[in-house]
């Protein structure tokens, strides 16, 4: 048997190795191994070694009265409470008098200010919703980091099952389009380039076989990461993220 | 299947009695503050992570399948609000940022005569090494760690709490313990 790998042994430290009875073997007649494991041991040892504060008897009363004010319970509605007029028979006769020119002034006032708040929503929507189209952009271009990461850094000596990892590539595919066709809307040509990239990984992604061999996924890594892909996703996030504090910050310093 | 006590609280609550969810929060509050510690790192945190996560817990009540199990659920909802938590203030600050933030100066201002003050600086010092090391974590990295080092759950037992393959969290956790073992080997071989 050949040296242990580093995550043979990680595995082994939690019990999860594959094949134990053959590790432990491997580790009684092998000292460079036992070496690795006893300083693996060691390393792990200290960080459950390290103490994680303590707290008073009385925690969990103390997390209840800061939440107890937050469980509001839903208000029930009560109709009857609220229509619990007389029969229509009964009501005196003056009383249609105020009743009818209230109906009168609801109708006038409905048809004046009922296409306001779309106007006004209007007026204000373009800023709002490129401050939100900014990060939602941030947040797709995290998660797509997150899959590319994965993928890249996946390691393995068989057969990988790439099903989870396709999902969400797929998800993001969808999502991405749209963000590329509103950054070509808006003119912004290097983000439609980085997003055209990730557009053409991620479908490979989608597409790629799987379960999928070791060899097959170092071609897919490959040809999801030419021309540095991860780092220009890195780099659009990073600015986009700038770009997005600098206005927050603009906007805060701006006087009401 | 759920603990009779707890199944018996989740059926009061649903019925109204929001009094009757002191019980389940008096019952999990301690380990949710530990397992929210390990991954957030500080104790401000760690108590937003706990609140939030039974906030969200009695929010999401009635979607509550009555015979599942209320300490994994509210567990798992604990690790997501970790989550969402460790990724938004790695976005705030960076990694490089809280690396360069860790202040040292209250361990070297701690008294060191005594075997007890020496045993405190020794803790703060081991837990200030370790915290160092596992800000240095990606957030899912430092999940999937935090569950199987600290929590002892298995690989199966964090794809499905973190919503990844099991080659994922375990890949994760290889990543986690190699960037640990850089920073802590050195104070490791140093001690004798």
């Amino acid at each position: 048997m050949n040296h242990l790998t580093e995550e043979q042994l990680i595995l082994h430290h939690y019990g999860e190795a594959e094949n134990a009875p053959a590790v432990a073997e491997h580790l009684r007649g092998c000292a460079v191994c036992r070496g690795q494991y006893e300083a693996l041991h060691r390393t792990l040892s200290l960080v459950t070694a390290a103490p994680a504060p303590e707290r008073s008897v009385d925690y969990g009363g103390e997390v209840w009265r800061r939440l107890r004010p937050e469980l509001r319970e839903e208000p029930r509605f009560q109709w009857r409470r609220y229509l619990r007029f007389p029969p229509l028979a009964d009501w005196p006769r003056w009383a249609w008098v105020p009743l009818a020119a209230m109906a009168l002034c609801v109708a006038f006032l409905a048809g004046r200010l009922w296409p306001a708040p779309s106007l006004a929503a209007r007026g204000l929507s373009a800023e709002v919703r490129r401050q939100i189209l900014l990060r939602e952009i941030g947040e797709h271009l995290e998660r797509s980091q997150v899959a590319l990461i994965e993928l890249l850094n996946t390691k393995t000596n068989g057969m990988v099952d790439l099903s989870m990892e396709q999902d969400l590539a797929r998800q993001l595919v969808a999502a991405n389009r749209l963000y590329r066709q509103t950054a070509a809307k808006a003119g912004d040509a290097r983000m439609v380039a980085v997003l055209e990239d990730l557009e053409r990984a991620l479908i490979e992604i989608a597409h790629a076989a799987s379960p999928i061999s070791s060899t097959e996924l170092a071609n897919l890594r490959q040809r999801v990461d030419t021309d540095g892909l991860l780092f220009k996703v890195k780099a659009v996030d990073a600015q986009l993220r700038l770009k997005e504090r600098d206005e927050a910050r603009a906007r805060a310093a701006k006087p009401s | 299947m759920m603990d009779d006590g707890d199944a018996a609280m989740v059926a009061r609550v649903r019925g109204g009695d929001t009094d009757a969810y002191r019980t389940l929060v008096e019952r999990y509050s301690a380990n949710l503050f530990h397992l929210a510690y390990r991954m957030m790192g500080n104790e401000q945190d760690a108590e937003d992570v706990v609140q939030e996560s039974f906030l969200r817990a009695f929010r999401q009540l009635k979607q509550f399948e009555s015979r599942a199990n209320f300490g994994t659920w509210i567990h798992r909802i604990a690790v997501n609000c970790s989550l969402d938590l460790l990724r938004k203030r790695q976005r705030q600050a960076g990694r490089t940022e809280s690396l360069s933030a860790q202040p040292d100066d209250e361990i070297h201002a701690l008294p060191s005569e005594g075997p007890s003050p020496e045993r405190l600086l020794v803790n703060a010092e081991t837990r200030e090494q370790v915290n160092l090391a596992l800000n240095q974590l990606t957030a899912l990295e430092r999940a999937a760690f935090v569950l199987r080092h600290f929590e002892e759950k298995s690989i199966a037992e964090i794809s499905a709490s973190l919503g990844v393959s099991g080659n994922a969290a375990k890949q994760s956790i290889f990543r986690a313990v190699a960037k640990l073992r850089v920073v802590l080997e050195p104070m490791v071989n140093s001690t004798p």
